[in-house]
Order: C-alpha cells, then structure tokens, then sequence
C-alpha cells in the first residue's frame, strides 16, 4: 500500500499538535512538523512531501511567502498545499488559491474536515 | 417373393379366373368343343365333386375377399397407429413444453421472491450502514473533541512559566474556540478588583480598570463570578458580540472559588455560535486555567526551586 508523507508547517504548538491527531487518524500517512515557514522550507529541501498543511499567520515567513516559494520549487511544484487560517473571507480565499494553494480550512478547526481534506487531496479512499 | 405370399397371389389368381383354377386343380381345360365333349363324356368329374369344387372356389374367393379387407383394414390401423404414434409424440412434447413452462413459472415465482428478499436486505443494509456511518461521523467529532480536550490540557499543564501559560490560554481560546475579541482576570487578592491579565482585539483602555459594580452589581461578570456558573448565550450571533455583552463569561475556578473570569467578546466572523466542544474547552478552561497560571506563579515566585520531599510525605496518609 502507497505511504505519503505530509508537512505541517505552524507555528503554534498547540495547533501542530491537533493537526498531528487529526492526520493520525490517515492510514499510512506520515507527518512532518515544522515550526515556520522557513524551517517548512529547510525540510522540503531535504525530502520530498505528497502534502503540505500550512497556516498563513507565522512568525519570520508566513504561509503565503511559502505557497510561492514551494511552486517555484521544481520537486514540489505540484505538491497539494492547504492552507490554515483564522481569515474566513472570500477575498482571503481568492488570494490563497490563487498563489497556488490547493485548499483553504479557516479556524477553528476540525479534525474531520482537514482528514477529508487531506484525503481528498491525495485521493486516498 | 416368399412362399406364403406366392401361395396367396396363386389363391388370388385362381379366385378370379376359373379356368386357372380349374388348371391348377389338376383340370386340364378341353382345347376344342370336339374335345370337350369327349372329355365330359369321359373325364368329366362327378357332379358332386364339381359341387364340392365350385363351393371350395366360392369359399376360397370369400376368403380371399375377407383377407383382401383384412389386409386393408391391417394397412389403415397401422397407418392410424402411426398417426396415433405422432399424436402422441405431439402431445407428450406439448406436456413436455407445460411443464417447461411451469418449471419457468415456478423459477420466476423463485427469482421474484429472491429478488423481494434480496431488495429488502439492501434496504435493511443500506439502513445499517447508513446508522454505521452516522455513528462512524459521530465517533470522528467525538474523537475530534476528545483531542481538542486532550490538547488544550495538555499544552496548558505543560509548562511552568506563566508568560507560557498565558500564551498557552490564549491560544485555546484563539485556535480552539475560535474566539476573535476576549479577555482574561483575575481577582486581586481581597476580591475586590478584576484585573486583565491578557486580552486579544480589545483596546486596553477597554479594559482596565473594570467599573467595580462588574464585581458587586448585577452585570453578568458578577453573576458569573458570584456564583461560579458559567454563562453562554447560545441564541446570539457570537461573532456580533461586544464588550457590553459578552457572548460567554467562564469563571476560572480555584477549588471552589471563582478567581477570575475569562470573557469572550466576540468570535471569527466564521464562527456564529458555540458548539458542543467549545462547552468543553469552557469547562476544563474554568477548571484548569487558574490553577495552571498559580502553580505558574508560584514556581516563578519560588525561583523555580523544586520544593523538597518533605513537603510530600504523608499526603497520602
């Protein structure tokens, strides 16, 4: 059986921890955390990821300034990316999307969302 | 041509023509008048053998006759034999082909009440899974919940620094509740004033100092923190909340005692209501929060010196 390997980039260990339960409960998945953008950028560079979790608001890179570095990396360009964030407005979400975000959850969270998320995006059964 | 139908074409044959017969029977037939006279004159048979004769002919032709008919009526039963025969035939294949039918009949009487069984399992199976799924959904937010708990209590007893454990309540409030605008007091020590001790989209002027009649009055701060229960309005839009109203007020409990309060003043404008696991996250926030940021406290006052073991013994005796 196909294992993937996901990324979760947040700065909030809170919140990794709640994304490392949620995505748990995906079979064969293994996760990866990092705490900001620039340290999602240092592990991408180092191994390949089927997904990538990310929040927008961090410390030293944020989300948005990671979406447009991963598609510009040639190993991850295509890379599903969703994007975590407390802004829930339709313009927010336009501009996610349209630097090259595949999916957009708003906060709070909840764990079956980003599971049926995640699967959707690796299109795990 | 066998001997018995020889013999019997020869009776035939003689039935009809008396001169043969009379011939066959050993009677030369006179060639001339002349010699016909002379012959019944001298071998001419005996009346009463010519009698004998004429009726053996007139018996033999009667029996021909009836063998005639016989022969007849054999040929016409075996062709009524063979008709009968393919009549039969006929009808058996028609009973054959019935009872095909029948059997078909009784197959499709089968199929259809294996189809009806068949369509009333899917349906009683479809019903299952249809309740497996909604327990299986409903097992995923429990699940769900019961990590958000697990999280919010783990990260809030994980470290000793009250910055951290400040920071650590502020982010169950932000990222869990999903609360946008909020506030958290504490009583100073004689219970007379609330004092914010963190806050997130609230001006601090807002804040400080609270008018004390939140303490005394009839505000909902002072219900709250009088009687220790936590008030949560679950009609209002909580996204439209203000600092007048506070769509919830949670006390933060000390054992018994209510000593402080956390105040939500509105939520992401995503987030409309309180759902059942914010209820949770209120209640162990109530109940762990306060301790958590004393214990934090405490150990930060104390220098972070570890207390010695005495201070141990004999609290289970």
């Amino acid at each position: 059986m196909a294992e993937y390997s996901c990324l979760i980039v947040e700065d909030s260990p809170m919140m990794r921890q709640l994304l490392v339960f949620a995505l748990a409960r995906v079979k064969n998945l293994r996760v990866t955390e990092a705490d900001d953008g620039v340290d999602g950028l240092r592990k991408l560079a180092s191994a390949r990821y089927d997904i990538i979790v990310t929040d927008i608001n961090m410390p030293i890179m944020d989300g948005l300034k990671l979406v447009k570095r991963v598609r510009t990396d040639p190993i991850h360009k295509d890379t599903p990316i969703v994007i975590i964030t407390t802004e829930g407005s339709q313009e927010d979400r336009q501009r996610a999307l349209q630097l090259g975000a595949n999916a957009y959850i708003t906060k709070p969270i909840q764990a079956p969302q980003v599971i049926a998320t995640v699967k959707e995006l690796l299109k795990i059964e | 041509m066998s001997d018995q139908q020889r013999t019997s074409d020869q009776q035939r044959g003689a039935a009809g023509d008396p001169e043969r017969a009379s011939a066959d029977a050993g009677v030369a037939a006179p060639s001339s008048p002349s010699a016909a006279r002379r012959a019944n004159q001298s071998d001419s048979p005996p009346p009463d053998l010519k009698k004998q004769r004429d009726e053996f002919l007139q018996s033999f032709s009667r029996s021909a006759r009836m063998t005639e008919q016989l022969v007849r009526d054999y040929e016409k039963l075996a062709e009524r034999v063979v008709q009968l025969e393919a009549e039969n035939a006929s009808l058996r294949a028609k009973v054959e082909a019935d009872d095909a039918i029948r059997d078909l009949l009784r197959k499709i009487d089968e199929l259809e009440r294996e189809k009806t069984e068949l369509i009333s399992r899917y349906t009683e199976a479809k019903r299952t899974y249809s309740g497996l799924s909604e327990r299986v959904a409903s097992f995923e937010e429990e699940f769900s919940n019961l990590a958000n708990l697990f999280v919010a209590s783990n990260q809030l007893h994980s470290s000793l620094s009250p910055r951290r454990v400040v920071r650590r309540i502020k982010e169950v409030l932000a990222q869990l509740v999903g609360a946008e605008r909020y506030a958290v007091y504490l009583l100073n020590a004689d219970g007379t004033a609330l004092a914010p001790i963190a806050s997130e989209g609230v001006p601090s002027e807002s804040l400080s100092p609270l008018p004390t009649d939140l303490v005394d009055g009839t505000g909902r701060v002072a219900e709250v923190l009088r009687t220790g229960a936590a008030y949560v309005d679950e009609e209002v839009d909580t996204s439209q909340g203000s600092l007048q109203s506070p769509p919830a007020v949670i006390p933060l409990r000390l054992d018994d005692e209510a000593v402080g309060v956390i105040c939500v003043f509105a939520t992401l404008a995503q987030k409309t209501r309180f759902v059942t696991i914010d209820f949770e996250l209120f209640k162990l926030l109530g109940q762990h929060a306060a301790g958590a940021l004393i214990c934090a406290s405490l150990q930060a006052e104390s220098g972070h010196r570890r207390p010695n073991l005495e201070a141990f013994i004999d609290l289970g005796t």
